[in-house]
This record gives C-alpha cells, structure tokens and sequence, in this order.
C-alpha cells in the first residue's frame, strides 16, 4: 500500500480561477401522491356507478324488447 | 326460517332497519303495505291506521338511508355557479382573503418546484372530499376542461350535476313507479304531524331530490311548529343552500343556532360562507363553535381544510394534528399530514403515516401508490416496487392506472433505467391521454436522445393540456433558446412566470433575453 502512495500523488491547486457555467437544464414534473377519497365520495361513486349500470342493463332490455314484440 | 315467519313483521323490518339491511326492510315494509295500503282507504280500525302509518314511515326512513350522503361533505359547483357568480364582492380580493387567490408567497407554503399543483393553481392535497373540485378556474376554457382531481367532469350547473344523477337512480330501481307520488301529497295535511313529516322531508330531499317540494314542506311545517324548532330551520337552509340562496341560507342557520347550538349547524353555516368566497369569515364560524364543542374534530377539521386551500400549509398540519390528538384514526389528516411530510423532503415520516393507514385497513389503490413512493425516496428500494405493483392490481379506473405508471415512470428514472421510464410515461399516456406531466417528462427523456423536433410536440402538448404548471413552459423556453429561436422561448418564459413567479431559472431566461433584445 505504501508503494502505491508513493506513486499517485495528489494534486491541489492552491492558485487560479474555478469556473462554472450554470447550464439550464430540463425539469422534469414531480411524482404525484395520489390523495385519498372519503367515504362519502367513495359512496357517491358507487352509486353513480350502479345507478349506470342498472341504465345500462334497462336499455339492453329494451333493445331485446322489440324483435320478441314482432315475433308475437 | 320457522321463527322469521311467525315474527312480527313490522317488529322484523324495524330490526332489519336498525341492522342497516334497507332492501330487506322495504321489501318487508312493500308487502306490509300492498295488505292494507296507507292513504288510500280509511282504515278498518285506528290501530290499523297507525300500523300501517308507522310501516310506511319506516319505508320512508330505510329507502332514504340507501341513498344517504353526507350533506356537509357534499359540494359541486357546476360552470354556471362558478363563472357567473353573483356574490362575489371583488373581481380581484386582497390575497388571503379569498380562497380564488389564495396567498402564494407565504412562508412555508409549498412551491410548485417541489409539489405539483391542481389546475386551480393549488398544491395537491393528499385527501379528496367533494369540496376540493371548489377552487375557481379564471377562464371559461379551463372551467371546461376536465378537473384532475376527480374522475367526472365538472356539471354544467350544480342543479344537473350529482344531485339530478342520484335522484334519477332512486327511481330506476323501482320499475312500478315512485313509492310516494309527490305531485298527489297533500303538504298541509303532514307538516301538521310532526312524527310523519320529519321522514317524509328526508324522504324527498335525499331520495327525491326534489328541493323545492321539500322546501315547500319544512316551511309548512316551521310555521306549524310556530319557528321554535331549530331542526327545521337547519332543513330550510340546507334546501337554500342546493337552490343557491346562499343569504337565505345563512340566516336560516344564524336563526337556528341561536336556537339551539350544534355541531352540524356550524359545519354548514361556514359551508355557505366557503360558497359565498368567506373563508375568514367560515373560520370564525369555526372558532365560534370550538367555543362551545371544545376539540371537536369535525370543527378542527374543517379549519385546516380552509387553511390547506389558503395555502397556508404549517398552521393546517398544526390543525390537523389536534385532530389526530383527538381522533387518532381520522384518515383525512393523517393522510394530509403525511403529504405534506413527503412534498417538505421527509419521505421517512410520511412513510410512516401511510404505514398508519394501512394497519387501519385502508387498501386501495391511492394507499399502495403513496406507499411506493415514499418506500422509493426513502430509499427502501426492495418495498417500493411490490407497493406499485399491488397498486396497479387494485386499479378501479383509467385515470388512477395512468397516474401509477407516472408515478413508475419516475421510479425508472431514479434508478437510471430510461427505457423503462420511457415505456411507463408512454403508458401512462396510453390511459389518460390528458396527463400532461407524462408529455413533458417523455419531452424530457426524447431530448435526451436528441430527438429535438419529437420533444419540442411533446411540449407543447403538455402545455396546452396543463398551462397552469411551470414545467413544459419553462422546458419549451429554455429548448428553444438552445436552438435560437429567441422569440418563442421568451413567450414561453413568460408563461412559465406567471405559473410559478418565484422560479429563479425562469428569470433568469427572461434576464438573458431582455438582454439579447436590447442590444438588437
């Protein structure tokens, strides 16, 4: 080890200017903690959700509807 | 089976009722009712009538809780309500005192350097309630535009929003028809029996959703109880308050608390002062009732709400903490607590907040997602990315899937994978083809690659999707300004300042450039 030290010896400039340029660089955007829903949210969207699915499956009912009319 | 059967039925719906089984409860009370039908014909007996009085009261009650929310967590303001409102007072308020502008330059409060804003120009905050949709957008085009913080659009006017969509599924899942025929109820002959009407109202006003019926109502039956009970004049404000007469509204609730002091009356009496654009006056509105219900946790909350939508960060976490200290399960603080730790450069202790959460058995989507972060800054490399796998298992819609795969679009990029972050952004926008942070940061990483022209698109795509944030203005500025196009990367510069006015970078850009031009 000691001979290794003998050969890289450090440099330290004790003189002289240090330069350095701000570059502007990109920015990226931050990560994103997602917030939390409340329940009560959590309920309001339940229930916009059934309440679509129920549209939903009355629609597709009623577009079974007509042809079984017609076969009568 | 032996037992149900010789039970009592009405004595069985009740006790259904009371175990919160509602569809039971009225189906019971429908059979009950279709025997000896109440209102139609007089009854045989008096006992009869009553019985069949209170099983139709009862039906009223269960088909109401089925649909019940929370009317002080409620609030949507359509388009109309908000660009055309009538009681604002100044076109441009002093900062702090209004929640439009909230004050930017206080201290402590979070720059978008280091936590991303809504589009209303606030910090995110770590806890959805209906009310965050409320901050104002100044143009017509962004009221337009789709809010970020929630999945549906923003109603045209409150009156077509949630409210009409509830009420017309109350009457989907009865293909016979309504259960009470409003039109055909005589009002004068409830309101005088007080028993029958108080359901009835709650009946019409949450199930129905017809405000002004149950408006006509709670008059008749304030003016039947001659103004001495407070319960009703809460309902009448809370019918002014949906039918947007927000000063009726006050005055109903100023009426009753002088009445009768309670919780609920304070929570909305600064609900219509938060609407009205009061916030110091919803906070003393606040304080007032801390007077008389010391520590109460539904008051402190709603202190550090308006405080966290004002900006003012520290004393909101100082408020929310008292809440913690009362109710040491409340999800909505500790979950702004520990967004506030993670956006202040403590990864660590929100870590351990979110760790909170999930041994009180919250366990979505949102939770894993916020785990995962947290684990990634805090350097807990092994945690974070079974966190984010198990938050896109739990998914429930596009717009969460696209945030989560921003969110491991940035986890690729801390640790010097950019193909993979590459791939993430791209699905992130495979989702949600409105992210505009996923544009910029995919701008980003094709600049890093050289492709100029593909960045430069991206850019300007996330900054017409998201014009509120400094990001893609900023980054437009300062690629064109490398490639010498001067005068758009002033304009953009300037975008970016009105984003985010603190922005040292920026102003520098414009520093150099006003230099440049002057020497032209």
């Amino acid at each position: 080890m000691p001979e290794v030290k003998s050969m890289f010896r450090e440099v330290l400039p004790k003189q002289g200017q240090l330069s350095m340029e701000d570059v502007p660089t990109m920015v990226l955007c931050k990560p994103k903690l997602l917030p939390l829903k409340s329940v009560t949210l959590e309920k309001l969207e339940k229930m916009q959700k059934d309440a679509q699915e129920i549209i939903r499956q009355q629609e597709l009912a009623l577009k079974e509807q007509p042809p079984s009319e017609k076969a009568e | 089976m032996e037992v149900t059967v010789s039970m009592d039925p009405l004595f069985l719906a009740w006790s259904s009722c009371r175990r919160r089984r509602f569809q039971r409860c009225a189906d019971i009370c429908s059979t009950l009712l279709a025997e000896s039908p109440y209102d139609q014909e007089p009854a045989a007996t008096a006992t009869a009538a009553h019985v069949s009085e209170a099983v139709w009261s009862l039906k009223t009650r269960a088909l109401t809780e089925m649909v019940y929310i929370d009317e002080v967590e409620v609030e949507q303001e359509g388009i109309a309500d908000m660009m055309l409102d009538e009681s604002s007072i100044a076109q441009v308020a002093r900062p702090g005192t209004s929640l439009r502008r909230p004050a930017t330059s206080q201290a402590g409060a979070p720059t978008p350097a280091v936590r991303p804003m809504t589009q209303s120009g606030r910090p995110i905050t770590g806890f959805v309630r209906p009310s965050t949709l409320s901050g104002r957008p100044e143009t017509m085009e962004q009221a337009i535009r789709t809010p970020r913080t929630a999945s549906t659009a923003r109603p045209v006017s409150s009156a077509s929003g949630r409210f009409v969509r509830l009420g017309t599924a109350s009457m989907l899942t009865h293909p016979d028809g309504p259960f009470i025929n409003l039109s055909r109820l005589n009002l004068a002959k409830y309101a005088k029996r007080p028993n029958l009407c108080k359901t009835l109202f709650e009946y019409i006003f949450h199930h129905e959703n017809d405000v002004k019926t149950a408006l006509d109502l709670a008059a008749l039956a304030t003016e039947h109880a001659q103004f001495k009970d407070w319960w009703w004049k809460v309902q009448l404000g809370k019918c002014y308050y949906r039918l947007g007469l927000l000063r009726e509204a006050e005055k109903q609730f100023r009426s009753a608390l002088a009445q009768q002091e309670f919780v609920d009356t304070h929570l909305y009496l600064a609900k219509v002062y938060q609407r009205l654009d009061q916030p110091i006056t919803a906070l003393t509105v606040f304080k007032q009732g801390l007077d008389h219900f010391p520590a109460e946790v539904t008051l402190l909350t709603g202190i550090a709400r308006i405080l966290e939508e004002m900006n003012n960060m520290s004393s909101a976490t100082e408020y929310y903490r008292e809440v913690l200290k009362q109710d040491n399960t409340h999800v909505e603080a500790i979950a702004c607590i520990g967004s506030t730790h993670f956006y202040t450069d403590q990864p660590e202790i929100a870590l351990r907040f979110y760790r909170r959460l999930l041994q009180m058995g919250v366990f979505n989507c949102q939770l894993y997602n916020n785990l995962g972060l947290c684990c990634f800054y805090a350097q807990q490399y092994d945690m974070s990315l079974s966190c984010l796998e198990r938050a896109l298992a739990l998914v429930s819609g596009d717009e969460e899937q696209a945030d989560v795969w921003y969110n491991l679009g940035h986890v690729a990029v801390g640790i010097g994978d950019l193909t993979l972050a590459y791939q993430c952004f791209k699905l992130s926008l495979a989702f949600n083809n409105n992210h505009g942070e996923a544009y910029n940061n995919l701008a980003v990483l094709e600049l890093r690659k050289g492709h100029i022209e593909q960045a430069k698109a991206f850019l300007q795509t996330a900054a017409s999707l998201s014009p509120h944030m400094y990001e893609p203005h900023y980054n437009y500025a300062t690629l064109s300004d490398k490639v010498g196009d001067l005068q758009s990367s002033f304009t953009a510069a300037q975008k970016s300042e009105d984003a985010f006015p603190e922005h040292v970078d920026t102003q520098q850009i414009l520093r150099s450039l006003r230099q440049h031009f002057s020497s032209l």
